[in-house]
């Protein structure tokens, strides 16, 4: 907190020129509007003076005759720089070389709304597909999905034509393509690595395989829809994302939740971060070829799938919080049976820990693996478990309590190494850390109302509103203009955060380090891949009926 | 003519190809019925009793299935890398005794185990050879693996297996078998685990399970095969699979020989086999079931210096201790 305070502070003394307008309207939210083009002395002092300051993310909202870029740094709260530049003429300039990590950030914004950031060392097409019209920004307001559909077609070939290029190999450097589809990734994303014998030379990644849209659509939905909406942009932490959300309206409306209604956000928070833990625990035993590891520790997940449906009445998908609370109340025969269940699973998860600390094959295979150093890691704002197996102690629970966390008493796991190993035990102990807290949360449950009712139409305003997800800060960023429907909805989840770092600290590994890091990682990319509106129906140039494909196959193939 | 006829039902029938199949089928069950118990799952359970017609199953419908060869490979040694690792590795397990005697009868000479290890040799370079004819980079990276794994482990295997032998004072398998009144794995313990060791880095079982690591390179070498070409190169991993439980059996647990207890020798001789090689296949599967799979870098250290000096240091005590042995073997 006193971070934080002492953030605005800095910037009220050294740059008080350059702010326009300086809002402070919840504890450890701060709206600062800059005069155009000076975000990049507010970023450089703030990362001066502020111990561990990383960004968050850039956020683009367009305002009808400007673009705002907000710039949320979070230093103890988040603070929101806010930089506008004309729409006709969307220049500005980058923050790449003070700050490495904003680097996909940046990338994101040009490619959705279309503002050039001059200096980027690459500014590229990050989400869109490459046969997307040019001059087409779909987050930008007077974009309509259908009205641009009829644009240029057959760039199929020439996206193909692109990729053989790629591939051009020279001398012993082969190019080893990971992704689309590889049993490497359980999402679809592109890897490109340059591999030499079996040194990993470069890498290279393509995102935006899996985008629904969803930040444009949830423009088009009312406030409690969208609730439903961001729970389906990732199903392992989908109560990261809608507290995110509803902590967000709940912020511009003012909406007080009830006590009981935090805690039961809490228990649910909490029991999705021990089934992520633990699956990623599994998917790293599976990775690493350790099979028997894979199987068992998913087995153990099952306990807390099940306390999820006792509460929710759902295994994944929870539909448990609203906008001003919960939607089901939790027994006391349940609160019993999950208690039963936390104690079984904790034995295990205490016993997985001693696994990954004691097994001689996985310490080979993940120590001193990919490490990231703490220096390395605050300059490419990486979050969660990757930061703090980096050393870096930032815990959203922590440092800005939301739900009950303030109430709550726990420890930040922290591991100074960096590398695979440190990051997959930051997980391992997370898991009991989190039993603790879901124990503790069981027992203390205040009693009172579930939920506040809430009108559709939300007040005028804005919000930034932070979680720790498993994977890291999650972060939403909801502006309203007082109708029931938000005027822009900004996610950005913790894996685009960390997946910058990954590139960087690949090259000179060998192959068989590369899923040992990936998973490490825990890369989630239905929620990296979230806001390209790909409609279906009008999508297809570049989509292949069943006959293209046979005919394809039959060009390439012979059987 | 009677003889053709022994000849030719023990080549085809027994104890030739057709059991030789059907005891490849059954270890491919054992051994993911292993793998399962220890990873906590059921395992193959609804094709027949307890599954164990699941890989039949399974190769029926690889034989089925749509076989594809990619444009770009070389054509004739895309097909028959997979046809020559096969043949020779069946071709191999002729040479050793699974009823008290060789598949072909009198066929046993002085320096089998040689040709043996060799023919095993030669096949795994038919599975580098299949990768490299795939022209795809995962099956490259996976064929250079087999060769560079292959090298490191196929030297100490090779030492080993001659441990053994010096103690039978042979070089021929049936030979090696028969000097067995006492299991030389009691004898000479180390060789024996070092060999397994070996033997588990040859059949490209966890931890070394690098020239297939699926999360790296998809299928390694197998990457491009599909169909009957692929259903070859399956059946040729499990028969290596029966080579190397058969060698552990033979070299080290003294073979088909055990207490005869009453009726034919040749089913007491089968029974005895069978139950060695299971053991062996059980430890075989444990180590794979609880570790992780290393690097290739990190195998090739352990092979280089550990593995190899390890093998000759087993070979020099096994020339010294021979004589006390001697006496116990009488």
């Amino acid at each position: 907190m006193e971070k934080f305070e002492n953030a605005v502070e800095v910037l009220k003394n050294n740059l008080a020129d350059a702010i326009v307008e300086c809002r402070v309207p919840k504890p450890r939210k701060a709206y600062i509007l800059l005069k155009p083009e000076r975000h990049r002395e507010a970023i450089s002092l703030l990362l001066k003076h502020v111990e561990d300051a990383e960004l968050s993310t850039i956020s683009g909202t367009d305002l009808g005759n400007e673009i705002e870029l907000n710039y949320h740094m979070a230093c103890g709260g988040t603070v929101t720089l806010k930089n506008r530049v004309s729409r006709e003429k969307p220049v500005t300039r980058t923050i790449t070389d003070i700050l490495p990590g904003a680097n996909l950030y940046e990338r994101e914004v040009f490619d959705l709304l279309g503002v050039t950031f001059e200096g980027h060392p690459n500014l590229e097409r990050l989400m869109l597909p490459e046969n997307w019209p040019k001059g087409d920004y779909p987050l930008r307001r007077d974009w309509k999905p259908n009205a641009n559909q009829e644009g240029e077609s057959n760039s199929e070939e020439a996206s193909q034509t692109e990729s053989a290029a790629e591939l051009d190999d020279a001398g012993s450097v082969i190019s080893v393509v990971m992704g689309p589809q590889h049993p490497l990734l359980h999402e679809p994303e592109r890897f490109t690595f340059k591999v030499d014998g079996e040194t990993v030379v470069d890498a290279e990644m393509r995102l935006g395989y899996v985008h629904r849209g969803i930040e444009k659509a949830a423009e088009r939905m009312m406030y409690f829809q969208d609730v439903f909406l961001v729970e389906r942009i990732c199903g392992i932490c989908n109560a990261a994302h809608t507290t995110c959300f509803c902590q967000a309206v709940e912020d511009i409306g003012n909406i007080e939740t009830p006590p009981r209604a935090l805690y039961l956000r809490t228990i649910i928070h909490e029991l999705n971060r021990v089934h992520s833990h633990l699956l990623l625990l599994g998917v790293a035993g599976h990775l690493l070829g350790f099979e028997a590891l894979f199987q068992h520790v998913w087995r153990d997940r099952e306990p807390i799938m099940d306390i999820v449906e006792r509460i929710t009445g759902n295994r994944l998908m929870s539909g448990f919080n609203a906008i001003g609370g919960v939607r089901r109340d939790i027994t006391p025969n349940t609160v019993e049976k999950a208690l039963k269940s936390v104690e079984e699973v904790r034995k295990r998860a205490k016993f997985y820990k001693v696994v990954f600390e004691e097994d001689a094959t996985l310490r080979l295979r993940t120590e001193g693996v990919g490490v990231l150093s703490k220096s390395d890691a605050l300059k490419l704002c990486v979050e969660g478990p990757v930061a703090r197996g980096s050393g870096i102690d930032v815990d959203v629970r922590k440092e800005d309590p939301y739900a009950a966390y303030g109430e709550i008493p726990f420890n930040v796991i922290c591991y100074k190494d960096g590398d695979t190993w440190a990051r997959l035990m930051v997980r391992a102990e997370e898991v009991v850390e989190s039993l603790d807290i879901i124990d503790y949360a069981l027992g203390n449950l205040p009693a009172g109302r579930l939920r506040v009712r809430v009108q559709r139409k939300q007040p005028e305003g804005e919000a930034v509103s932070r979680v720790e997800a498993p994977r890291g800060e999650l972060i939403h960023y909801v502006k309203s203009d007082g109708t029931a429907y938000p005027y822009r909805v900004k996610v950005r989840s913790p894996t685009l955060a960390n997946l910058v770092a990954f590139p960087e600290i690949i090259r000179g590994a060998y192959i068989a380090d590369i899923p040992a890091v990936i998973g490490s990682f825990d890369p989630c990319f239905s929620c990296t891949d979230r806001m390209v509106f790909l409609d279906t129906q009008n999508g297809r140039r570049w989509r292949w009926s069943l006959d293209e494909v046979n005919n394809s196959k039959n060009r390439n193939v012979v059987s | 003519m009677a003889l053709d006829l022994i000849f030719f039902a023990r080549v085809l029938v027994f104890p030739g190809f057709l059991f030789l199949l059907v005891l490849v089928l059954f270890f491919d069950w054992l051994e993911r019925k292993i793998a399962a118990r220890f990873q906590n799952r059921m395992g193959p359970s609804y094709t027949g009793p307890f599954g164990i017609l699941q890989p039949i199953a399974d190769y029926i419908k690889l034989f089925s299935k749509e076989d594809i060869t990619p444009k770009q490979t070389n054509k004739l040694l895309f097909v028959a890398a997979p046809l020559l690792a096969f043949s020779l590795f069946v071709f191999a397990l002729f040479f050793i005794p699974i009823d008290g005697s060789n598949v072909v009868l009198y066929s046993s000479f002085e320096g089998d185990l040689i040709l043996v290890l060799l023919l095993v040799t030669l096949a795994n370079f038919g599975i580098f050879l299949s990768g490299w004819a795939s022209l795809n980079p995962y099956s490259e990276i996976g064929a250079t693996r087999v060769l560079t794994q292959f090298l490191g482990y196929d030297i100490p295997l090779i030492i080993l297996a001659i441990c053994p032998a010096f103690l039978a004072k042979s070089l021929s398998i049936v030979n090696i078998t028969a000097s067995q009144t006492l299991p030389f794995a009691l004898l000479i313990p180390w060789s024996c685990v070092l060999f397994v060791i070996a033997l588990q880095a040859e059949l490209e079982k966890d931890p070394f399970d690098i020239p297939h690591a699926e999360t790296e390179i998809v299928g390694g070498y197998e990457t491009e095969y599909s169909g009957r070409k692929l259903a070859f190169i399956k059946l040729s991993e499990d028969f290596q699979f029966l080579i190397g439980a058969a060698l552990v059996t033979v070299l080290f647990l003294g073979g088909a020989h055990g207490p005869v207890l009453f009726g034919m020798p040749e089913l007491w001789h089968i029974f005895w086999f069978m139950v060695k090689t299971i053991g062996v296949v059980f430890i075989l599967e444990y180590v794979g079931n609880v570790s992780a799979r290393l690097r290739i870098d990190q195998v090739v250290h352990g092979n280089w210096k550990l593995l190899i000096p390890l093998s000759i240091l087993s070979l020099a005590l096994t020339v010294i201790v021979e004589p006390l042995l001697r006496s116990v073997i009488g």
